[in-house]
């Protein structure tokens, strides 16, 4: 049965707190947690809040930022094909880009660090730093931003405007972003028991860095029936009958009508989102297990739909998805898998995300 | 080649206008209450997107590379008793999801795009092949403070809105994305874009690497 506006993946690859995509993969099998208590503004002291650095990698920040290095590891594994250039365009996609880099130069007034605080400049001088060209879209919509990008790089080669395209993710962790969910007091001392029925919930936050490398016609694996919905209802809220949910995932469960499938869901720990996730992913696909990871690797914000893509790809090949990390049952509802699951007789993984503004966004990864 | 038709426009350029004054002078424009902690930029992409009277089916484009500038420079200020309603406020979507939320209008398709020098042209190829019917492509910029001072803001303020769908009759102008092989300089940033549609000035210009974008007034 052939799937709906497939595009073949010919390679993905991340970066998280665990390393990258094989390592942070067999950790997760392992149910390591990569979560650390660390003062929330970093230097500058505060609650100890779950946080998942990078390998090596410092809270504050630095001037040129401290990341880049991992970076530098990630995509090395990306074969040269002439990225930026008119028919091998880029799509990047962050929700914080190097804001952090603004907050280190308000505090303590190093210019140095300007360099690297708006979008287009972080972007530019990633570009620069990777021998990307100019043909470098950048997308930023919070915490489905790396949908967009891959959905974005999907219309392109299907139009015929590229060839082959490469959607690349990073959000590393910095005070700026710590400091704003811990206001909003989602971000505290509690460690993340993503779909689990518990009386509070939380949030922890974690580096991420992934990319993706789409073409027509090429690759293992396929990503289709790409959806989103924006509910427009409340900044930090969904609207309480979890419709939109259901929105997003209609589209979704009709294309893959008949294939078995997973679910790995968005899973932050949040409660009351959690629960209207977990119950519309069960709506939709009855009877398919669900697992998150975000207990672990912490929620990777603006790159955790590509980060968690490269993850679902490992499992695929191994034939073992890693469980939800962080939490024990019960859970939401009985389909949320607290333990690795053997996929090997299932048709592929419907992956989801969520952000601000009630943006949902979902895709079906299988083989090609 | 991707092309879509203009059937409607809005401009909205604020000059030196204070916030203060876009709210006053804006407010009957949004619900009772709603502009209370809006941002200039979210009143005038709001004000923007009203007068195209977005629909359920409507995919959105939304193209600025600063964004909230305002609210981030508050943000930024308020360390280190971090405030939550200036950390939500300043993520890059806000202007448009300010004036949607407060009108409980939602939307399948919402791409907010960022970047400078090919900004332009990539939000144009985000609006020609989205599937939608109709796509909105809004964009703008709000002057900055601090921020500016420090060279990372922007120095004006304004917003726009055009209405593309898939029909001629009736359009005020053709939008394409011509693919091209020809090398140079591919920049065309958001305040160029914004002269032009001001002036109604025919664009046919390499925008982006690959890319000639294309407006003609009909």
């Amino acid at each position: 049965m052939a799937l709906p506006s497939a595009v073949s993946l010919e390679s993905a690859g991340c970066l998280t707190a665990l390393g990258d995509a094989p390592a942070t993969h067999a950790a997760l099998l392992r149910g390591e947690i990569a979560l650390r208590a660390r003062p929330v503004l970093g230097a500058d002291g505060g609650e100890s809040v779950p946080l998942a650095l990078a390998p090596g990698r410092g809270f504050d920040e630095t001037a040129p930022p401290n990341w880049l290095e991992g970076v530098r590891a990630l995509t090395a594994a990306i074969r040269s094909d002439g990225w930026g250039t008119a028919r091998r365009p880029v799509f990047v996609t962050s929700s914080n880009f190097g804001v952090g880099s603004l907050y280190a130069f308000r505090r303590h007034g190093d210019a140095a660090h300007l360099a690297y605080g708006t979008p287009h400049r972080s972007v530019e001088w990633l570009a620069r730093e990777l021998g990307w060209g100019e043909n470098v879209t950048t997308v930023s919509h919070a915490c489905v931003s790396a949908h967009l990008g891959l959905l974005l790089a999907t219309r392109a080669l299907e139009a015929g405007l590229a060839e082959r395209a490469l959607v690349f993710t990073f959000d590393f962790i910095s005070p700026f972003v710590a400091g704003g969910f811990h206001a909003l007091k989602i971000l505290n001392a509690g460690f993340p028991a993503p779909y689990a029925a518990r009386a509070t919930g939380s949030i922890g936050l974690g580096d991420g860095a992934a990319f993706a490398v789409l073409a027509r016609g090429a690759g293992d694996f396929a990503i289709a029936a790409q959806s989103l919905h924006n509910e427009m209802h409340h900044f930090t809220a969904n609207r309480a009958d979890g419709s939109g949910f259901a929105a997003c995932l209609a589209p979704v469960a009709a294309a893959l009508a008949g294939r078995r499938v997973w679910l790995k869901g968005h899973g932050t720990g949040t409660l009351e989102a959690g629960r209207l996730e977990c119950e519309a992913l069960t709506a939709a696909f009855p009877g398919a297990p669900l697992v998150g990871w975000k207990g672990s690797l912490g929620h990777t914000l603006g790159s955790c739909g590509l980060v968690e893509l490269a993850l679902a790809c490992e499992a695929i090949r191994a034939g073992r998805a890693p469980g939800t990390l962080g939490s024990a049952g019960p859970g939401f509802r009985d389909n949320v898998a607290f333990t690795p699951l053997d996929v090997r007789g299932t048709d592929g993984v419907i992956c989801t995300s969520n952000a601000f503004g009630g943006a949902h966004a979902a895709f079906f990864l299988g083989h090609a | 080649m991707p092309e879509r038709y203009l059937h409607a426009l809005s401009l909205a350029d604020a000059g030196a206008e204070d916030l203060a004054a876009t709210r006053e002078r804006l407010k009957d424009r949004f619900p009772r209450g709603a502009t209370r902690r809006m941002t200039q930029l979210g009143l005038l992409i709001g004000a923007a997107l009203d007068e195209l009277t977005p629909r359920p089916d409507d995919a959105i484009v939304y193209a600025s590379s600063f964004a909230e500038t305002c609210a981030l420079e508050g943000y930024l200020d308020s360390f280190p008793t971090a405030s939550p309603t200036l950390f939500q406020t300043s993520i890059h979507p806000s202007a448009v999801q300010q004036a949607l939320i407060g009108r409980q209008h939602a939307v399948g398709e919402f791409f907010p795009l960022t970047g400078r020098a090919q900004l332009v042209a990539h939000a144009v190829q985000a609006a020609l092949l989205a599937p939608a019917p109709r796509v909105l492509l809004c964009g703008g910029e709000e002057r900055g403070t601090w921020l500016l001072a420090n060279h990372a803001a922007s120095d004006r303020t304004f917003a726009f809105a055009l209405a593309l769908t898939r029909e001629p009759a009736g359009a005020l102008a053709r939008v394409t994305l011509m693919p091209t092989d020809e090398g140079g300089s591919a920049e065309f940033t958001l305040p160029d874009f914004f002269a032009a549609l001001r002036a109604r000035l025919a664009i046919d210009q390499l925008a982006a690497p690959g890319l000639r974008l294309g407006v003609a007034w009909l």
